[in-house]
């Protein structure tokens, strides 16, 4: 997932959290204020009917001789508020004013109702003041209040979110346009694109001057190595040669013995042996360098038949049977050469680490993800701890067999070149099958 | 055959010349690019060794002014191996043939005549050796006009040996003429002998072939 969806989902997510705590804590609230409020109207209306209060009056409200419960009441016309004195015979415990929430039956409709309850003494006699106030009013009031106010919460978190990814994706574009057209070339110095980029916030400016420094460094790094390369190239190699025609010439020489013979002929080939070794170090060097170009098309069958006619002599010297059984044609983009020699590599290796009248298969095939190559050879095979240093320089498989130990590790830096994984499995005694996983391009 | 040689080390110019006047060419050598050009503008040479690292500047400026000019002169690339650019500009630019350093002298030879023939347009097309004739337009071998078969590897070695003949070559000369330069180290060339073998057995039906040596473990000789 990228950050800026990241970030987007993590604001909204936030977002929501308050706005149901909000949600939740409204009736609370709501109910809070209303109650204050209603107190304080029930408050107004008992010290209003308190300072008009007379014996008189009373007398009026209680001694109805229909009634003989002592009782007055008094209500509304819809039922939203009541009154209703009433005399005590005991002198009541609490003597102050209190306000409960009650439901009441008034002629036949149950209903809640805010209450204020008063005791108080008049002329010798105890009362009992209660008055109500109807409380399904505010009810359906706070349920429509926290309706409305859930739909606005609603459209605020929808436009805060809208507004949240644009803001995020236009903070965060000079951040993808630094990974898309600088981090994803940092293998490629020589075309690295300089031109500082245009970013809102200094942190991306900063990251993309850092960059930039990063991989100035880094091509001049490639650069010095590239001449060096090229130094090594001609002042090692010309030597080589003058040695080399020297020692050819001087084998020519009708006048040398046997022994001086034998000499001549063994300096050359050691000399031969020292090129190779750094013919193959400046192939590495160079492809770690990424000096070569891998733009050409390669089909891989043709490549292995290619080889197979090239090598039939060394099989057929060693006895080997060679079995191809290439059946796919994947072609991808790539160095042809550099290609040629890791097959190379791998097959020559198969046919040196052989035994006589062995095999070796080469196959291909698909994965879901992964076009693959095998070479398997029933060679003589590695145990676990050589396994793990064949693809280092200079390691040999075993002490008994000549070999630089150079031509896997080249097979590692092409591979890498060309972002093929290769993978070897092994079994001693039995065998080693070296696989080449080529990236299925993907379809778009 | 006049041949200029341009390479800045003194020592190798001096063994590639000795190794070439022995074969009948006459040499001349320029250490730089500005005396292989004072050379190239006042005599006119069949072919021009070319090492591409000159201290006064790059083989290639010369090669480009060579082919400025309507000289049919061949030029030979002497490089450092790898430089894979540098070959495919050498080749570009108009450049007949490259060697990589280090090379064998014989290797030089035979690709030396292959170049010269070409640019000759192809009149030489055959070579002949103790009666024996090679016909190089289309890889067969007569002796007395029969013809003998040879596998086209027999035929390149053959031919290898016939160019540099009464010299010794060795099995690695051999073994890089045919396989090319390989990468692997000690890669062991016996095989080479596989078909050496063969090629004397088809030639000593005819004649006898004592001239065709083998000289100590080492390599081969041909003798005229």
């Amino acid at each position: 997932m990228k950050i800026k969806h990241q970030l987007a989902i993590f604001n909204a997510l936030t977002r929501l959290l308050v706005i149901l705590i909000l949600w939740l804590m409204l009736p609370i609230l709501v109910q809070n204020v209303v109650y204050h409020h209603i107190n304080n109207s029930l408050l107004e209306k008992k010290k209003k009917f308190i300072e008009h209060l007379n014996q008189e009056e009373i007398n009026d409200f209680i001694e109805n001789p229909d009634d003989s419960t002592e009782t007055f009441s008094e209500f509304s016309t819809l039922h939203s508020e009541f009154l209703v004195l009433s005399r005590v015979p005991i002198k009541p415990h609490q003597k102050k004013t209190t306000f409960t929430n009650e439901f009441r039956k008034i002629e036949n409709e149950e209903s809640e109702y805010r209450i204020l309850q008063h005791h108080f003494t008049y002329e010798g006699e105890y009362y009992q003041l209660e008055i109500g106030s109807s409380l399904s009013e505010v009810n359906d009031l706070t349920f429509v209040i926290r309706f409305f106010i859930l739909i606005v919460f609603v459209v605020i978190l929808f436009i805060t979110f809208l507004a949240d990814t644009f803001y995020i994706e236009y903070l965060l574009k000079p951040f993808y346009k630094i990974i898309d057209t600088k981090i994803r070339r940092v293998n490629e110095p020589e075309t690295f694109d300089h031109t500082p980029i245009k970013a809102l916030s200094r942190d991306f400016r900063e990251l993309d001057f850092v960059l930039n420094q990063m991989m100035d460094r880094i091509s001049e790094v490639f650069k010095k190595e590239k001449q060096f390369i090229s130094n090594v190239s001609h002042e090692l190699l010309t030597p080589i040669a003058l040695l080399k025609t020297k020692l050819e010439n001087l084998l020519q020489n009708e006048s040398l013995d046997d022994n001086a013979f034998d000499k001549i002929a063994g300096s050359l080939k050691t000399l031969d042996m020292l090129k190779k070794i750094i013919n193959n170090l400046l192939l590495i060097s160079r492809i770690d360098n990424n000096q070569y170009e891998a733009n050409e098309e390669i089909n891989l069958k043709e490549i292995v038949s290619d080889l197979q006619e090239d090598l039939q002599d060394r099989i057929d010297d060693r006895e080997i049977e060679f079995v191809n059984k290439m059946q796919n044609s994947f072609a991808f983009l790539g160095n042809k050469t550099l290609i040629h020699i890791l097959i190379y590599n791998l097959v020559t290796n198969a046919i040196k680490y052989n035994k006589p009248n062995g095999s070796i298969i080469v196959e291909d095939g698909f994965t879901t993800d992964h076009y693959f190559i095998l070479v398997k050879d029933s060679g003589i095979g590695m145990d676990e701890s050589q396994l793990e240093k064949i693809f280092s320089r200079f390691a040999r498989i075993s002490s008994d067999q000549e070999g630089q130990g150079l031509g896997l590790a080249i097979a590692q830096s092409i591979a890498s070149f060309h972002h093929v994984e290769i993978t070897v499995e092994s079994e001693l005694g039995k065998g080693t099958s070296f696989g080449l996983w080529f990236q299925k391009p993907i379809k778009s | 055959m006049n041949i200029l040689i341009v390479e800045d080390n003194r020592e190798l110019a001096l063994e590639v010349y000795d190794f070439l006047c022995n074969a009948g060419y006459v040499c001349k050598i320029a250490h730089t690019c500005a005396d292989a050009l004072e050379e190239f503008n006042s005599n006119d040479y069949n072919a021009m060794l070319l090492d591409l690292g000159l201290p006064d500047g790059d083989g290639f400026e010369v090669l480009q002014t060579v082919r400025k000019t309507k000289s049919k002169m061949a030029v030979i690339v002497l490089t450092a191996r790898g430089e894979l650019d540098d070959r495919i500009n050498g080749l570009h630019l108009g450049a007949d043939d490259y060697l990589t350093k280090p090379f064998a002298l014989t290797e030089l030879s035979a690709r030396l005549f292959a170049v010269i023939r070409r640019i000759h347009g192809f009149t030489l097309n055959n070579l002949s050796i103790n009666g024996f004739v090679l016909q190089l337009q289309d890889y067969k071998v007569s002796f007395n006009e029969q013809p003998i078969n040879l596998t086209k590897k027999e035929f390149d070695i053959f031919q290898y040996l016939v160019l540099n003949k009464n010299r010794v070559i060795t099995r690695l000369q051999l073994t890089e003429h045919i396989w090319g330069d390989i990468l692997e180290v000690n890669s062991d060339s016996n095989f080479i002998d596989v078909h050496v073998r063969n090629l004397r057995k088809k030639l000593d039906k005819h004649a006898p072939i004592d001239w065709f040596e083998t000289v100590r473990n080492v390599g081969y000789r041909i003798n005229e």
